[in-house]
């Protein structure tokens, strides 16, 4: 089998970058809907589903991504990971004792706000292991 | 672990990209192996080593003499 070629990488991170920023726009959309009070259960729960669909297509868009990546950006994406997954691990548990110590308010450390600080950890370990191999 | 890719590369006036072209892999990835911040794997070795027409020990070289040729040094 032939390698990808640089114009099928490149595709492949549009259409990468394009599934992801649907499933935010379904997210957020769902998320807005869900501040609204008037709405009850069993919507609310159907509505905080929708954009699970929606995930697992972008996740299947990565890995296919991940698979045409040649060797040094596939190390480079596994530096990424062996770096932000501790990272968000640390996280988790430090919060977790936080919690137990003091009461944190749901308003602003709850599981809807914690994702980002994944995406933050993800983006400092591409930019450090990108940077080594400059 | 060292390389002459930069001198071979050049014998041919080849740009980073031409040669990343030849091997599908990116300029990125020709210029991390080039500049020793990266070593390649065995299959993108032999493939760089085929191009070049080269055995793979012509064109990559260990920091330090393997074992056998230390152990061959110290009798």
């Amino acid at each position: 089998m032939n390698a990808p070629t640089k114009d099928t990488r490149r595709s492949g991170t549009w259409i990468c970058i394009a599934t992801a920023a649907v499933a935010a726009v379904v997210y957020f959309a769902a998320r807005g809907l869900l501040e609204n009070p008037a709405l009850r259960p069993p919507l609310r729960t159907v509505i905080a589903l929708v954009p699970v669909p929606f995930f697992l297509f972008f996740l299947l868009t990565e890995l296919r991504l991940m698979r045409r990546l040649d060797e040094l950006e596939r190390h480079i994406q596994l530096e990424a990971l062996a770096l932000a997954f501790p990272a968000v691990l640390l996280l988790l548990l430090t919060l977790g004792l936080v919690e137990l110590a003091t009461p944190l308010s749901p308003a602003d450390w709850s599981y809807r706000h914690v994702w980002i600080y994944c995406l933050g950890f993800y983006g400092i370990g591409v930019a450090v292991a990108r940077r080594r191999y400059q | 672990m060292k390389n002459a890719l930069r001198v071979l590369r050049a014998e041919r006036n080849w740009s980073q990209a031409d040669l990343a072209e030849r091997l599908s892999v990116s300029r990125q990835t020709v210029n991390a192996i080039e500049t020793e911040k990266y070593d390649p794997s065995l299959p993108l070795a032999f493939k760089i080593a085929r191009l070049f027409g080269k055995l793979i020990e012509d064109v990559f070289e260990p920091e330090e003499p393997a074992r056998v040729e230390r152990e061959e040094l110290e009798t």
